[in-house]
């Protein structure tokens, strides 16, 4: 007994003494599970909200090209719930369109549009986030953000510069993909690349973050490219006028702002 | 007959002259390069910023229709110009229609928007002047949503939006912490743009058959006096996930469904309402619910058969997506007459083509998104039992670019009765293609 806990004593000691150590070993390097929530962090959760603009250049498989510009204002609940509230200004046939969605990690969003040439709010039957947002090669998903519950996470491979993950759904009839892997920055945990593969073992989706910024103390991709290997085309999202932490209240999010956008959360940061 | 001839040879002359004057310089248009032009800075440099479209409309009848010669009930050239201002306490924005319309043969302006939006403290934003308004739950079908209608837009094929018909209004909005409350007074009278047998036949009880113009059904207006001015009133607020709101409404009913007594021609009764509704989520997919019952004050035991009856009317709709991209929804709508043992024994006109007490329709909407949302394919398919009438709605739509946008689709209507609501459309079944131009 008196022996066991010395035991215990010692190993204790031992443990806290690895975790202080300034050299790095296999101890202190992150859990799977660790990288993937920092990760997610990282590219969903910065701050407690934050702003953005944002434009696409959506060029087709026929080289046919279409754009889009919008503002998006989110803010952070409990739980990993999130609000989003995203103004078109381009082009000119959707602008004036607001869409609203609340995310709840785990179960369906809430998701209303407005329609100004209509005055109609129009609320969205929850469906399936792995389809176009807007017309581009891009997901509603890859913009709020996957469940990181939904797949079972492995550490593939870790080089100097990345972690390499590879996420497996747990349902995969709910997905389009077998797996992916995604290339996750040491140091700031963006998910720099994911590649997705279908059941054939092939690569047809790619998404590569192609600039980080650090604003407000916060990496921030601001450059991305959605690639549709398997057909061709892709899609190149640039972010601009970022800002975190502006302390945009809740009220904002709301019918109030379908159909008068909020002027003054959406109005360019001065900096 | 002959003057009727040429006008008609004529319209089509100036509309194929104009469609050509359109298509022409649409052909050589280059894509516009926004992603060249750096529309990062230029945002906020001027207060103002200018949109519109140019859109050529044709629609042709799937059959003749024996009481009108023009057999297309849409054939025409819209410029639609769009303004904003951004001033510092108030939003100034107007959209102007030009319309070079090849079957009544002429040219008209509208003026669809011309309104004003500013906030009044904290919680309160106004918008006054001629604008879009709509509320409820309905997949078009309204119940509380008594704001003008434009059905002659709607049934003869032009876009969607303009099934909504503009109203010079001041609306208030209230926002509080858990409830909230609009406020819209139209100080004039805004009726629904009716169905007067120019692009359309209908169906006339008192002619116990359909009829059309020419002469154009004339109604008479109620005076423009301030009792005559219309308010609607909506509460409304979230209880969790779940859309809940209450409705009333003081005015007239849009369409003229009354017949005044001084000039026998038809009118448009008083009309009060008081309704509500609920929406939201139903295990994965959207339920709602609606109820409003309409109250004609000038007929309150329902036995003037010069005034429409009281009528409550229901709906619940179910919408869910079916499969990736694949969206399905129904819906299930009532209209019950409130005095109907009054209203048979009143019954002025021939019985065998008396409404039933009850209406009931059912509806299906079946939407399918392809190619990244660039083509919409769409069915809206409403369907009465008892009347055994329905009106089909196939649509396509294609984004060719941001800028071209092409539609077409069907509106078919038939029904055993021609005095049924969908029934007495049948000779007007129509095909249509539109082709848009945004700038």
């Amino acid at each position: 007994m008196k022996n066991r806990v010395l035991r215990t004593l010692v190993i204790g000691l031992g443990l806290a003494a690895t975790a202080f150590a300034p050299a790095a070993s296999a101890q202190d390097r992150p859990s799977t599970m660790e990288i993937v929530k920092r990760a997610n962090q990282a590219s969903f959760y910065a701050g407690d909200d934050g702003r953005t603009e944002a434009r696409m250049r959506i060029v087709g498989s026929s080289g046919r090209e279409q754009v889009r510009q919008f503002t998006m204002l989110r803010r952070d609940g409990d739980q990993g719930r999130q609000q989003y509230l995203v103004v078109f200004s381009r082009p000119a046939d959707v602008r004036g369109t607001v869409f609203l969605v609340e995310k709840n990690p785990g179960a369906d969003d809430n998701r209303w549009l407005y329609l100004p040439g209509l005055d109609l709010v129009r609320r969205i039957a929850p469906g399936d986030k792995r389809t176009s947002f807007v017309g581009s090669h891009v997901y509603y998903e890859d913009v709020s953000g996957r469940d990181i519950q939904a797949d079972e996470h492995e550490l593939i491979e870790t080089t100097d510069e990345h972690y390499v993950v590879r996420s497996t759904p747990k349902d995969p009839d709910s997905v389009e993909f077998a797996y992916f892997d995604t290339r996750i920055d040491r140091d700031t945990f963006l998910p720099m690349e994911s590649e997705y593969v279908n059941a054939d073992g092939k690569i047809y989706r790619r998404m590569k973050i192609e600039e980080v910024k650090e604003i407000d103390g916060y990496p921030t991709g601001v450059r991305m490219r959605m690639e549709d290997v398997a057909n061709g085309g892709h899609t190149l999202v640039q972010f601009r006028y970022n800002a975190y932490d502006l302390g945009i209240p809740e009220s904002v999010f709301s019918e109030r702002s379908l159909r008068n956008p909020p002027r003054e959360w959406l109005q360019r940061p001065e900096r | 007959m002959m003057r009727f001839d040429y006008y008609k040879r004529h319209a089509r002359t100036r509309l194929a002259l104009l469609a050509g004057l359109v298509l022409l310089p649409l052909a050589s248009v280059a894509q516009d390069d926004a992603w060249g032009d750096d529309p990062w800075a230029s945002e906020n440099v001027s207060p103002w910023s200018w949109y519109g479209f140019v859109e050529g409309a044709a629609g042709v009848r799937t059959d003749e229709n024996p009481l009108i010669d023009e057999d297309m009930p849409l054939g025409e050239l819209r410029l639609q110009v769009e303004g904003e201002y951004q001033g510092d306490g108030a939003t100034w924005d107007f959209k102007l229609d030009g319309i070079a319309d090849g079957v009544e043969d002429d040219f008209t302006g509208n003026v669809r928007e011309a309104k004003v939006s500013f906030t009044l403290g904290e919680r309160t934003d106004v918008r006054a002047g001629r604008q879009i308004l709509t509320w409820g739950t309905g997949d078009l079908v309204f119940l509380n949503d008594l704001f003008p209608k434009d059905w002659v837009s709607f049934l003869s094929g032009r876009d969607r939006e303009y099934l909504k018909a503009p109203s010079d209004a001041i609306r208030t909005s209230w926002f509080g912490d858990n409830v909230n409350v609009d406020l819209a007074v139209l100080p004039f009278r805004e009726p629904d743009v009716y169905i007067d047998g120019t692009r359309l036949s209908y169906w006339n009880p008192r002619a116990g058959r359909r009829v059309a113009a020419p002469p154009k059904l004339r109604t008479t207006e109620p005076a423009r006096t301030v009792e005559n001015s219309e308010a609607a009133l909506r509460v409304y607020g979230m209880a969790g996930d779940q859309e809940w709101a209450v409705y009333g409404y003081r005015g007239f009913a849009g369409q003229p469904e009354a017949v005044d007594t001084d000039t026998g021609r038809p009118t448009f009764a008083r009309l009060d309402s008081l309704g509500a509704s609920l929406r939201g989520p139903l295990g994965d997919a959207l339920y709602n619910l609606e109820f409003a019952y309409h109250n004609a004050p000038d007929d309150p035991d329902g036995d003037d058969p010069r005034v429409p009856n009281d009528e409550l009317r229901f709906l619940t709709g179910y919408e869910r997506e079916a499969f990736t991209n694949f969206n399905v929804g129904v819906q299930y709508y009532l209209e019950w007459m409130q005095d109907y043992d009054a209203f048979r024994e009143t019954y002025p006109f021939a019985t065998d083509e008396r409404p039933e007490e009850k209406r009931h329709v059912v509806t299906l909407r079946l939407t399918w998104r392809l190619m990244r949302d660039n083509l919409v394919l769409g069915l809206m398919n409403f369907h009465s039992p008892n009347e055994e009438d329905s009106f089909i709605r196939p649509t396509v739509e294609y984004r060719i670019t941001d800028q071209l946008y092409f539609n077409t689709g069907a509106n078919l209507f038939e029904g055993q009765s021609p005095a049924t609501f969908y029934g007495q459309f049948e000779p007007d079944s129509s095909v249509y293609a539109r082709l848009r131009y945004n700038f």
